[in-house]
C-alpha cells in the first residue's frame, strides 16, 4: 500500500482491505448459510484470485513464530487451506464457526473490498427476492441544433433510431467521474449464471482517499495522520451499497433499492442513503452518454423484487409489449414455433378447445365427468360455468399469469379517475366491489407512506403525458360529474396469478374485467382514466 | 432383508406400468399427428374435391339427411383447409401479411378493433416464428394509427420508426408544425427491412463462428496459425463484432446497418495489430467476405 494518502478521484482499489472487527463484514458474513459461505471461501482460494483476496500464511523462511495462543494457525499453503475448508464443507457444523475461522483465522488482517462485493452477491444469489427493482427506460436526447436550444429543457429525441449500446469499462470510468470526488465507491461487475443481464454494485464510502485510509478504523488514531483523526470513523451501511443491473440487448436499466435499507438506520443515515442513491443515479444517464449522443432515463412505473418478471417487461425478448392475452402471439416454445410456422400444413386448433388439450390433466377429468350420465342438471350447469371461466381466464391471460411461472409482482397499485357510473346496471359494479374487498383482505399490512408514491408519480404522469391531453381526455372527467378518487391496490405473491385464479374460479367476471387486472399493461402503479391505464404503457414505447 | 425386496419389485413394476404407459401415450400422440395430416392432405388434393362435389350433386335429394349433412362437414372443412393453405401461401410469399384481432379489453378504444401485422422472418433457411405489431385508433375523432402490442424485440428501433412514420395527430393548440400524415406501408416496409437486416447480421456472425470452428463441437476446425477462441455479438443491435484469438489479441468489427465493414481494430499486447487485422480482413468490404476469407485460409 502507498505510504502517502492523497485525496483523489479515482475509485477505490478491490484489494483494500477492511478490518475484520468493521460491523459490515460481521454482518455481511453473518447473512450468507454455512453452504455457501464455504463455496465462497474455496473461490476466494482460488489460483486466480490470489491477487485480491490472499490468506494469511505462514511464511516458509520463519517457521518458529508460532503463538501458541493462537486458536487458528495460519496454514502452509494454499492446497491446505483448501483442504481444510473442503472437509468443513463434507461435515456438519455452525455458520458461526466458519465465519469465526474467516475473521479471526485466516483473513484477520482483513478482508478485500472485492470478498465484500463477493459475499453480498453470494447473499443476492441466495435470496432473490431481498432488493426491489425499478426499471429505467434509457432515452436519448434531442442534439441541440442552435445554441439558444442548449439552454433550455432536455428534449427526447423519439425519432431516434439509435439503440443505446453499453461498454461496462468507459461506463465505470464515465461514472467515477461524475461522482463527487470526496465520496469513494467500489465498483465490482458479476454475470448471474442464469440471467441474461450484467450486475454492477456499487459500493459507497465516505472519505475523499482511496488507500487503506478510507476503509479502516485502525489508522484513525494515529496522531497526525493528514488530520483524519478528526473525522468521525468511515460509516459503513449497507444502505451504501447500489445494484445496477443491465439486460442484455436492451435499452432499460435496473436499479435496486434496498428493501431493508430505512429500518436499521436513523433516519439522518437513511436521507443520506437516499441522496448518494439520487447521486449515483443522476450520474447513470452522463455516464452512457457519449459527445452528440446524450441518454436519459425515463422511469416506466415498474418496480418488484423479482428480477425475472423485470426481464419478461423490460428484457430483450419479445414479451415486452405482449402481456396478457397477447402473450400468445409471443409465445418461444417450440409447439408454438411449429404451429406458427406457414409452412404448417395443419389447422391451427383454437385454444382450449377439444383437440388442443389432449394432453393436459384437467380436460381428462372433465371428459371422464361427461362421459358419466349426469342425471343432475345443476351438475352440467356447473360445469359448463367452470368451463367458460377457464376459456375466459385463457383468453384474457394467454400463457401468462400462472401461478408457478415464477414471474410475479407483489404489489399493484391503481388510481381510478373515472367518475362514477351513474347508470349502474351497465357497470359491472359488483365485480369491482368484489375485487377490492379481496384486495382489503389480502394487505395485511396497509402501509400509508407508499401512497404517496402513487400521487406522486401520477402526477409525474400528469406532467410528462402530452399525447393523453393530446387526445383530448384532459375535460373529460370535470364534464361527466362526481369522480370519487378510488384507490385499489392488490398484494401477494404473484398478483395477476391470483387474479386469474379468481378468473377461473367464476368470481371474477373474465368478460367484463379491465385490461390493467391482466398484467398486460407492464407495470406496477398507474391510474386508469376510461378504464385504461394512462399514457399507452402496454405498447412499450 | 426379505421384506425389502418384493417391495421394490413392485416398485420396478409399477414403474414398468409408468413407463408402458408414457410410451403408449406418446404413440397415440404421433398417431393422431399422423391422422390429421393424413386427413389435411387428403381433403384438399383436387380429385377428393372433385368425389365430394360429385357426391353432394348426385345425392342430394335421395340420401338420409345424416349423410349429408357429414357430407357438408366434410366440404366446409374443406373449404377451412383451403383457406388456411391460401393464407400459408401469402405468409411465405409476401412476408408481410395483416389480419384482424379484437382486442379483449371491454375497454379498449374503438370498439376493440385491432390491425395485426405479421412479419415473416426467414434466417439459417428456416422461418422464424414470426413478428407481430398490432394497431389501434387510440385518438378520437382521427383515423390515426398507434402502435398497441408488439413482439418486436428491444434490439429494432419501433419506436423510433413508428415516431417518424406514425406520428400522432397535431393537437389543436400547437399548429407550429406542418400537418404530420401518417405512412403505414413506409412503416411496415421499414420495419420490416429493420428485422431482415438485424436477423443477417446475427446469421453472418453465425457463419463466422463456424468458420473459425466455433460452432460445432469436435473436429471440423480450421487450422489456423492462432487459434479464434470467441466470435460474438458485442451490442444489442449485432453490428459489432469481438473476436479474440487464444494468444490474448482481441478485435472489434464494426459493420453497418446493411454489413459493410465500416473498421475493424485489433488490440495486441503492444498497442494496435494492423498485420492482423489486414490478414483477417483480406481486403473484404463486406462481413460475407469475411467468411469466404476464413473458410479459404
Amino acid at each position: 500500500m502507498a505510504r502517502l494518502s492523497l485525496p483523489t478521484t479515482a475509485r477505490l482499489s478491490p484489494s483494500l482491505r477492511v478490518d475484520p472487527a468493521n460491523n459490515t463484514v460481521i454482518k455481511t458474513l453473518n447473512r450468507l448459510s454455512r453452504s455457501s459461505l464455504l463455496s465462497l471461501v474455496l473461490d476466494w482460494l482460488d489460483e486466480r484470485n490470489q491477487y485480491l483476496c490472499p490468506p494469511l500464511l505462514r511464511r516458509p523462511e520463519a517457521p518458529d513464530e508460532d503463538d501458541e495462543d493462537d486458536f487458528y494457525p495460519p496454514a502452509e499453503s494454499l492446497e491446505e487451506l483448501r483442504g481444510l475448508y473442503e472437509s468443513m464443507q463434507a461435515r456438519k457444523g455452525g455458520r458461526r464457526e466458519v465465519v469465526d475461522r474467516i475473521l479471526e483465522g485466516d483473513w484477520r488482517y482483513g478482508l478485500s473490498l472485492y470478498q465484500l462485493a463477493m459475499a453480498d452477491l453470494q447473499y443476492l444469489y441466495d435470496h432473490p427476492g431481498s432488493l426491489k427493482w425499478t426499471a429505467y427506460r434509457i432515452q436519448q436526447l434531442k442534439t441541440p441544433a442552435h445554441e439558444d436550444d442548449a439552454e433550455g429543457p432536455e428534449r427526447t429525441d423519439k425519432e431516434s433510431l439509435t439503440v443505446p449500446r453499453f461498454h461496462p469499462s468507459t461506463f465505470l470510468q464515465n461514472l467515477q467521474a461524475e461522482v463527487l470526488p470526496d465520496v469513494k465507491a467500489h465498483y465490482n461487475f458479476d454475470r448471474p449464471k442464469d440471467m441474461p443481464l450484467l450486475l454492477l454494485r456499487i459500493f459507497i464510502i465516505d472519505s475523499p482517499y482511496n488507500t487503506d485510509l478510507a476503509v479502516s478504523t485502525r489508522h484513525r488514531g494515529r496522531p497526525g495522520s493528514n488530520g483524519s483523526s478528526k473525522s468521525p470513523t468511515t460509516s459503513f451501511d449497507a444502505s451504501r451499497t447500489i445494484y445496477i443491473a443491465f439486460p442484455d440487448a436492451s435499452p432499460h436499466i435496473y436499479i435496486s433499492k434496498s428493501a431493508t435499507g430505512g429500518a436499521a438506520s436513523s433516519a439522518g443515515a437513511a436521507g443520506e442513503a437516499k441522496s448518494l442513491r439520487a447521486l449515483i443515479v443522476e450520474g447513470i444517464p452522463k455516464a452512457l452518454s457519449r459527445p452528440r449522443e446524450r441518454y436519459t432515463l425515463k422511469g416506466t412505473n415498474l418496480t418488484t423484487k423479482n428480477i425475472s418478471t423485470m426481464l419478461a417487461v423490460k428484457g430483450a425478448g419479445r414479451t415486452n409489449a405482449a402481456g396478457g392475452g397477447w402473450s400468445i402471439y409471443a409465445g418461444t416454445g417450440t409447439s408454438d414455433l411449429k404451429t406458427d410456422s406457414p409452412l404448417q400444413t395443419l389447422l391451427p386448433t383454437p385454444p382450449l378447445s377439444d383437440a388442443s388439450n389432449t394432453d393436459t390433466d384437467k380436460p381428462d377429468t372433465d371428459s371422464r365427468k361427461r362421459r358419466r350420465p349426469t342425471s343432475d342438471p345443476t351438475d352440467v350447469e356447473d360445469e359448463k360455468q367452470a368451463k367458460q371461466a377457464r376459456l375466459a381466464a385463457q383468453a384474457r391471460f394467454g400463457n401468462s399469469a400462472k401461478v408457478d411461472d415464477g414471474k410475479g409482482i407483489e404489489r399493484l397499485d391503481v388510481l381510478i379517475e373515472d367518475p362514477f357510473p351513474t347508470d349502474v346496471a351497465n357497470f359491472s359494479d359488483e365485480d369491482e366491489s368484489e375485487v377490492q374487498d379481496r384486495a382489503a383482505l389480502l394487505s395485511r399490512n396497509s402501509s400509508k407512506g407508499r401512497r404517496s408514491t402513487l400521487n406522486l408519480s401520477t402526477m409525474l404522469d400528469n406532467q410528462e403525458n402530452v399525447d393523453d391531453n393530446r387526445a383530448g381526455r384532459s375535460g373529460e372527467r370535470d364534464r361527466k360529474g362526481w369522480a370519487p378518487q378510488v384507490r385499489v391496490s392488490f398484494h401477494g405473491s404473484h398478483v395477476f396469478a391470483g387474479i386469474r385464479q379468481l378468473v377461473e374460479a367464476g368470481i371474477i367476471d373474465g368478460e367484463k374485467m379491465p385490461g390493467w387486472m391482466t398484467g398486460e399493461e407492464g407495470v406496477t402503479i398507474g391510474a386508469v382514466r376510461n378504464g385504461r391505464i394512462k399514457g399507452f404503457k402496454g405498447s412499450g414505447l | 432383508m426379505a421384506s425389502d425386496e418384493p417391495q421394490s419389485q413392485e416398485l420396478s413394476v409399477a414403474e414398468k406400468l409408468d413407463n408402458e404407459i408414457a410410451t403408449l401415450r406418446a404413440q397415440v400422440e404421433s398417431l393422431k399427428r399422423d391422422l390429421k395430416l393424413q386427413t389435411a392432405t387428403l381433403i384438399t388434393s383436387d380429385s377428393t374435391l372433385e368425389l365430394l362435389k360429385a357426391d353432394s350433386t348426385k345425392k342430394s335429394g335421395i340420401k338420409k339427411p345424416n349423410d349429408s349433412s357429414r357430407l357438408q362437414e366434410l366440404l366446409t372443412r374443406a373449404d377451412e383447409q383451403n383457406a388456411h393453405k391460401q393464407q400459408c401461401l401469402y405468409r411465405t410469399c409476401a412476408s408481410i401479411t395483416t389480419f384482424k384481432v379484437r382486442d379483449p379489453d371491454p375497454n379498449a378504444v374503438d370498439g376493440g378493433n385491432v390491425l395485426g401485422l405479421r412479419f415473416e422472418v426467414m434466417s439459417k433457411s428456416r422461418f422464424l416464428r414470426p413478428y407481430y405489431v398490432m394497431l389501434n385508433r387510440p385518438y378520437p375523432n382521427s383515423r390515426f394509427l398507434r402502435v398497441h402490442r408488439h413482439t418486436v424485440p428491444q434490439c429494432i428501433p419501433l419506436s423510433g420508426l413508428a415516431a417518424r412514420h406514425l406520428p400522432p395527430p397535431v393537437a389543436k393548440d400547437d399548429d407550429s408544425d406542418t400537418p404530420k400524415r401518417q405512412d403505414l406501408s413506409s412503416f411496415v416496409r421499414a420495419l420490416r427491412r429493420e428485422l431482415v437486416r438485424y436477423h443477417n447480421r446475427t446469421a453472418v456472425i453465425g457463419d463466422l463462428r463456424s468458420m473459425a470452428g466455433l460452432e460445432s463441437k469436435k473436429g471440423k476446425a480450421k487450422e489456423l496459425e492462432v487459434p479464434i477462441t470467441d466470435i460474438s455479438a458485442a451490442d444489442a443491435q449485432a453490428k459489432q463484432i469481438r473476436i479474440e484469438w487464444s494468444d490474448g489479441r482481441s478485435g472489434r468489427l464494426v459493420m453497418d446497418d446493411n454489413g459493410d465493414i465500416v473498421k475493424m481494430v485489433v488490440q495486441g499486447e503492444d498497442g494496435q495489430d494492423r498485420e492482423t487485422m489486414r490478414q483477417f480482413l483480406g481486403g473484404s468490404l463486406r462481413v460475407e467476405d469475411v467468411v469466404k476469407q476464413l473458410e479459404s485460409a
